[in-house]
């Protein structure tokens, strides 16, 4: 797959814990998408690329096919990086799906008041766990259809994300 | 002169009549004295109960600005209290929360990456280092139901009562319903009694249903010929006993006040799965509608589960657990 390429619908996976975003990815591997997966460490690493900020400044234009959104993470919560996407009038339109452990009925809630396209619970059981973010992949990845025109974003190639996440934590 | 005697003369000067007018004015003189000498003893006495009377409406004033304090501190006490109940319980929603979030985390991982692991290297393992990994993974699991059913208890312990007209004939058919599968290829036997309706929350009633039938239904698993008996019978003061009896395992009565407990079980893993959370779930539920719970059971000689609810209106209901 070309880096360069501009019709390339990236996911974004905004997670802080690296084990969870190795067995994520393991789960996209399977499916063998043709998107690319861009991972960020928390809520300010997400606005800052959403918002082309930071070291995202400068990054090729274009939103997200859907956002992969943790909720409990260091500096800025899952909900604060939703509250603020839904309070743009750009950003508001890029789908948010909720990858979370909890089910407390209160943050259900929060997530849903705010207008959360998704809500998923991490499965405890492996093979759960994989069949929920094969499920969210293909049905995000290829099935919907997002309201804007797709952009090039900094795409990374799916067989090794990590690596290029780590490069850009570096 | 000839002298006159006074008395001739007295008698010549005061007209005739004289002495009774005289007798007449002096009675009503003397009666006009002792008028004034009552007045004044009236007066008297009107002002020593005036006074009497002004001392009782101060000690009263005094009672009632006694009672003014005690009223403000006690206002003052409950609305401390309610504070520090408000803490308790904000402690406990954000205690509950990390246990949901923070303890199913590394558990995910656990299973994960022995799944993992066993599905990239499972082929260059032994039988037996499979076997682990496979342990491994069933303990982790295990970890996960029990986190969630503690869950759930502490759920149930917060959760609002709404309570409303319930049908026991309806409901313990329903729950009966989801049953229907084991209980036609088991071939257990099921009689119910007419049962009442009672005043109850719905969910939190059915959940007790399906918490005891499916006890029934589980622990005559053994049974040749499982039978499971649900009916009711007024109880004390208007309440409702409902009793649930099968002929399965049963248990040794000596052990019966851990029945109720969180995680205490009776019988093994092996011999019966489960947690042990439904039955401390069902009597916090029923414990929260103000009724009363126990059981009767017999080793191999089954066990029947009895529960009252209170009448409507009457009962006590206990609020959510702090």
């Amino acid at each position: 797959m070309n880096p360069q390429q501009s019709d390339v619908k990236n996911i974004l996976l905004v997670e802080d814990d690296p084990r969870d975003v190795q067995m994520t990815l393991a789960a996209l591997d399977e499916l063998h998408l043709a998107n690319g997966i861009l991972v960020v460490h928390d809520g300010a690493e997400a606005l800052d690329y959403l918002c082309h900020r930071g070291k995202f400044k400068g990054r090729l234009p274009g939103h997200p096919v859907v956002v992969l959104l943790d909720n409990k993470m260091p500096k800025v919560s899952g909900l604060e990086v939703l509250k603020t996407m839904k309070a743009d009038e750009e950003m508001k339109m890029i789908p948010v799906v909720v990858l979370t452990s909890s089910r407390e009925p209160s943050d259900l809630r929060e997530f849903y008041q705010l207008g959360v396209n998704a809500y998923v619970v991490k499965p405890v059981d492996f093979s759960d766990f994989m069949a929920a973010v094969r499920q969210l992949g293909l049905f995000w990845g290829t099935v919907n259809v997002p309201p804007y025109e797709l952009g090039g974003n900094e795409v990374v190639d799916h067989n090794g994300p990590v690596a290029l996440l780590e490069k850009k934590r570096a | 002169m000839s002298a006159k005697s006074i008395v001739e003369l007295a008698t010549e000067v005061v007209p005739p009549g004289f002495p009774e007018l005289y007798r007449t004015l002096t009675a009503m003189n003397e009666e006009l004295t002792l008028g004034v000498l009552r007045q004044h003893e009236l007066t008297e006495a009107a002002e020593l109960s005036n006074i009497q009377l002004q001392l009782e409406i101060c000690e009263r004033k005094k009672a009632e600005a006694e009672i003014q304090r005690l009223n403000l501190e006690l206002e003052h006490r409950v609305a401390e209290r309610t504070a520090q109940l408000e803490e308790v319980n904000s402690q406990l929603e954000s205690f509950s929360y990390s246990v949901s979030h923070d303890l199913r985390a590394p558990l995910r991982h656990v299973m994960g990456f022995v799944n993992l692991l066993l599905r990239d290297a499972g082929p260059t393992l032994s039988e037996k280092s499979r076997e682990h990994l496979v342990t491994v993974s069933q303990s982790a699991k295990r970890m996960g139901d029990l986190i969630d059913d503690l869950l759930a208890f502490s759920r149930i312990g917060r959760s609002e009562i709404r309570k409303t007209e319930v049908d026991l004939n309806q409901t313990v058919r329903e729950v009966l319903d989801d049953f229907q599968a084991e209980i036609k290829t088991r071939k257990i036997w099921v009689e119910i009694h007419p049962l009442p309706s009672v005043w109850a929350d719905y969910a939190l009633l059915r959940l007790v249903l399906v918490n005891l039938i499916s006890n029934a239904v589980k622990f005559t698993g053994a049974r040749a010929e499982p039978k499971i008996e649900i009916g009711s019978a007024p109880g004390a003061a208007g309440e409702t006993v409902v009793f649930i009896r099968d002929n399965g395992a049963g248990f040794d009565p000596k052990y019966a006040d851990k029945l109720f407990g969180v995680f205490q079980r009776l019988h093994s893993q092996v011999e019966f799965e489960g947690t042990g959370i439904g039955l401390a779930n069902v009597h916090r539920i029923i414990h929260r509608h103000g009724g009363r719970i126990w059981a009767e059971g017999v080793v191999d000689g089954g066990a029947t589960f009895y529960f009252s609810l209170p009448p409507r209106n009457g009962g006590s209901d206990e609020p959510p657990a702090k």
